[in-house]
């Protein structure tokens, strides 16, 4: 599907709803090219006075004096084509963004709900026609023949009218071609190939072939396809949120029971809701273990919804759900025993997942044991819902006090030490405006830098600098870990004291 | 009630019966009365209901306090001296438990008494493998430090074992505490709440807490530092202060030590207080020796106010 006025059609879309400056065309897009003022995109009635793409704003002003401008905004373009690709979403999942005007379906096996291909075609023509972009649209065997189609106006099986410049080979190729008298594909695709691929390389033979339909490319779609995807449409578009919902919730029993005869549980789900004006609320909820549980769904998509920072607004109404299970696991199918009884570890997956859905997957956490010597490095802690088997943790020797605080400072905090040089423990230290007498000390615990991991770290005084760790109490009782950071006289003139953790 | 509902149908029957040329009035009177007698019959029904259902929970909570599980501290003194009149060492499972910090400097110790003290309830409960659910305000974590899971190893927690959930505000931190104490898988659940007075904390939110734990057995822990005294449903409260170590070889920092004083307790034993020494060997507390500093030429200066007030 080739959209020729995408850009015009964006900024004549941006101006429909302002009243006091009403947009009279022609007009064009433009951007500053090597100092000069280049039209990048033309709307169609500046295309019918001979305007294009490429022509200077000078020369175009000299044509058309009335001729107004705006800048080219090429991401919003691309964001547009983005949108729509996912408006095609409707027809096939395989669906591919071609910036910057193009878009590719492949529409094999999904005309269920058509007549036939052509049916489909036009029915999508009518949907973008009503929401303001003109297309046109081609059907082919390969994704490179429906582009070239597309973009020429023309339908199946017309490939060998197409023109030269359809390869999209680079100008030179093009008017060797052309001065040789080949002007059209038909033509090229007469020649022995042996010759074109000696003269011209091999990728214009890979091209030709593309167009003429010998070769497949595939095509990279913008969603993944997913496991199991369930879908619902509604001749009468749903304006109630609450339908929605239960919809959803009956989508998933859908699903659940296919991934069931598969014998596996469901990792992630994704949830689009279609609204008819082609605005798509994206809804993601990911389980701690795979699941099949249509009642920690439910409880899942409640929190979701509340979670959720702009709040689902049908507007129109949703005229299409659909529910993919994107990531599962293999889960087998369980038998509680005949007196009933409850699944402990379920219930504890289950709340894992509730709160990472509510609050975010990273703010649930457990722990994992880091494998550096760096104390900061052990306050590794990844999503719960990422858990994997247990790591050993090392154990401390039988006896000992505990070497390492129970809270961490990450950043470490500066404090002001009194203490003896070069080396001596601290006496008295003053953090957060209080001053501690140090009572009892053991130290220094002395943490070398990772100094492989600096450039040169191997030579003096470039490795980092050397961490000297007491554990100390004041006259108080309360303990802290505190360190000098780097060697008096030898990595620093005045170290400086910092706090990193406290102690039970 | 039904009899009664029976007999009353069939005189209405009767009634109707027999009044079959009566005027339309009468019969509009008659569905009225059926009416009335329809929801009063429901009305009863509600109150019955009710009535069975308190009686019936009186009845658990009652069976449940005779067979309620305790954990205790390990010390012997202190668990004896929390005996009071259920013949039950130590606090009882299932319930929410307060621990204050004493001044804010002590909420490391506070927050290492609160997880030494889940993890003897989860071993009481016979359940030392589930998990420990730590619900903390985000903000609170930046100011007092995170977790640090090498110093939970020190204590003889396995860290594997710690769920930590990271709250935006105070309000989600109760709102996920509450889902997490009802999750009776769960072993048992520290809520640290910082602030005088944190949005959303009061005596519905704690009730809440407490009832939740009853019902799913899980017993849970509200962790407060820098707390204003206010009403709260918790079983006991502590305060709970750091207390100088005793010292190892060559003055060398020790065991942690905790100074704790019980403020409040539904069996009346407040003012309990004791300093005990945390064990990671045994996993158990042990009474500590009073080791505050004492000025060292005490021994043998003179008492000069005990002198004048025997002069």
């Amino acid at each position: 599907m080739f959209l020729p006025y995408l850009e015009s059609e964006r900024i004549a879309k941006k101006y429909a709803h302002a009243p006091d400056a009403p947009l009279t065309a022609p007009f064009a897009l433009i951007e500053k090219v090597k100092g000069a003022m280049v039209l990048m995109a033309v709307d169609r009635e500046a295309a019918h006075l001979g305007l294009g793409p490429g022509m200077k704003l000078a020369d175009a002003r000299a044509r058309v004096p009335d001729l107004k401008v705006f800048d080219h905004d090429m991401l919003a373009d691309a964001a547009l084509l983005n949108q729509l690709a996912d408006a095609c979403l409707r027809y096939t999942p395989m669906v591919s963004a071609c910036p910057p005007n193009t878009l590719l379906l492949d529409i094999s096996g999904c005309t269920h709900f058509f007549a036939s291909e052509n049916a489909l075609a036009e029915d999508a023509e009518d949907r973008f026609d009503q929401t303001g972009y003109s297309l046109s649209w081609a059907l082919a065997g390969t994704p490179d023949a429906a582009i070239a189609l597309a973009h020429h106006g023309l339908r199946e099986g017309a490939e060998a009218q197409l023109p030269i410049s359809a390869l999209a080979m680079d100008d030179k190729t093009h008017r060797a071609l052309e001065r040789a008298g080949l002007y059209h594909i038909g033509d090229l695709a007469e020649r022995p190939r042996a010759a074109l691929v000696t003269r011209f390389g091999l990728l214009l033979a890979v091209r030709l072939d593309r167009i003429m339909g010998v070769e497949d490319r595939p095509i990279d779609p913008i969603r993944k396809l997913a496991n199991v995807t369930t879908e619902r449409r509604f001749a009468e578009p749903l304006t109630h949120i609450d339908f929605a919902i239960s919809c959803l919730e009956e989508l998933f029993v859908e699903a659940a029971r296919q991934l069931e005869e598969r014998g596996q549980g469901a990792r992630m789900i994704r949830m689009m809701l279609f609204r008819c004006d082609g605005n798509i609320a994206r809804l993601a909820i990911e389980t701690a273990p795979a699941t099949r549980d249509a009642a920690l769904f439910k409880r899942l998509l409640k929190e979701r919804i509340e979670a959720l920072n702009d709040p689902l607004n049908p507007g129109f109404g949703y005229d299409l759900i659909r529910l993919s299970i994107v990531a599962t696991d293999a889960l087998e199918i369980e038998q509680y025993r005949l007196e009933g009884g409850e699944d402990k570890q379920g219930n504890q997956a289950a709340l894992v997942s509730q709160l990472s859905v509510r609050l975010g997957r990273a703010q649930v956490q457990h722990f994992m044991p880091a494998d550096s010597h760096i104390p900061e490095q052990g306050l590794l802690a990844l999503p719960a819902l990422d858990s994997g088997p247990p790591k050993a943790w090392d154990m401390p020797k039988a006896g000992e006090p505990p070497m390492r605080p129970l809270h961490m400072f990450d950043p470490p905090q500066h404090i002001k030490v009194l203490a003896e040089v070069p080396d001596g423990p601290p006496y008295r230290f003053t953090w957060r405006r209080k001053t501690h007498r140090v009572s009892r000390y053991e130290g220094p615990e002395r943490i070398a830098s990772e100094w492989w991991q600096r450039r040169d770290g191997q030579q003096a005084g470039k490795g980092g600098l050397t961490r000297d760790y007491y554990r100390v109490e004041d006259i108080r009782g309360r303990r802290y870990w505190l360190f000098r950071h780097g060697l008096y006289g030898m990595e620093k003139t005045n170290p400086d004291w910092y706090i990193h953790g406290l102690f039970a | 009630m039904i009899a009664e509902q029976g007999r009353s149908n069939t005189c209405i029957k009767n009634v109707t019966g027999t009044s079959h040329v009566k005027s339309q009035a009468h019969s509009a009177l008659l569905l009225d009365l059926f009416s009335i007698f329809s929801i009063l019959e429901q009305i009863m029904n509600i109150i019955d209901s009710n009535i069975l259902e308190k009686f019936g929970a009186e009845k658990s909570r009652m069976l449940a306090n005779g067979t309620a599980k305790h954990f205790t501290f390990g010390d012997t003194a202190i668990d004896a001296a929390l005996c009071g009149e259920t013949y039950n060492p130590g606090l009882p499972l299932a319930q929410l438990h307060e621990i204050h910090t004493a001044e804010p400097e002590d909420s490391s110790s506070a927050a290492a008494l609160t997880l030494l003290l889940a993890a003897r309830a989860r071993m009481a409960a016979d359940t030392p493998e589930q998990p420990i659910a730590w619900v903390r305000d985000c903000g609170e974590a930046r100011r007092q430090g995170r977790l640090y899971p090498p110093g939970l190893v020190e204590l003889g927690i396995n860290p594997d074992h710690i769920l930590y959930i990271d709250a935006a505000d105070s309000i989600a931190v109760l709102r996920a505490a509450a889902d997490a104490v009802r999750c009776a898988p769960i072993g048992a659940v520290i809520v640290e709440l910082a602030g005088k007075n944190p949005k959303g904390l009061d005596l519905t939110a704690t009730r809440r807490l407490s009832l939740s734990a009853k019902k799913s057995g899980v017993t849970a822990f509200m962790l407060r530092s820098k707390a204003a005294p206010m009403p709260s449903a918790a079983y006991s409260r502590w305060q709970v202060a750091a207390a100088p170590s005793k010292a190892l070889a060559a003055n060398a920092v020790g065991h942690p030590v905790f100074d704790i004083i019980l403020m409040r307790h539904r069996g009346g034993l407040d003012g309990l207080n004791a300093r005990l020494e945390w064990n990671r060997e045994t996993r158990s507390f042990q009474e500590a020796p009073d080791t505050s500093v004492v000025p060292a030429l005490s021994g043998i200066r003179t008492d000069r106010e005990k002198i004048r007030a025997r002069a």
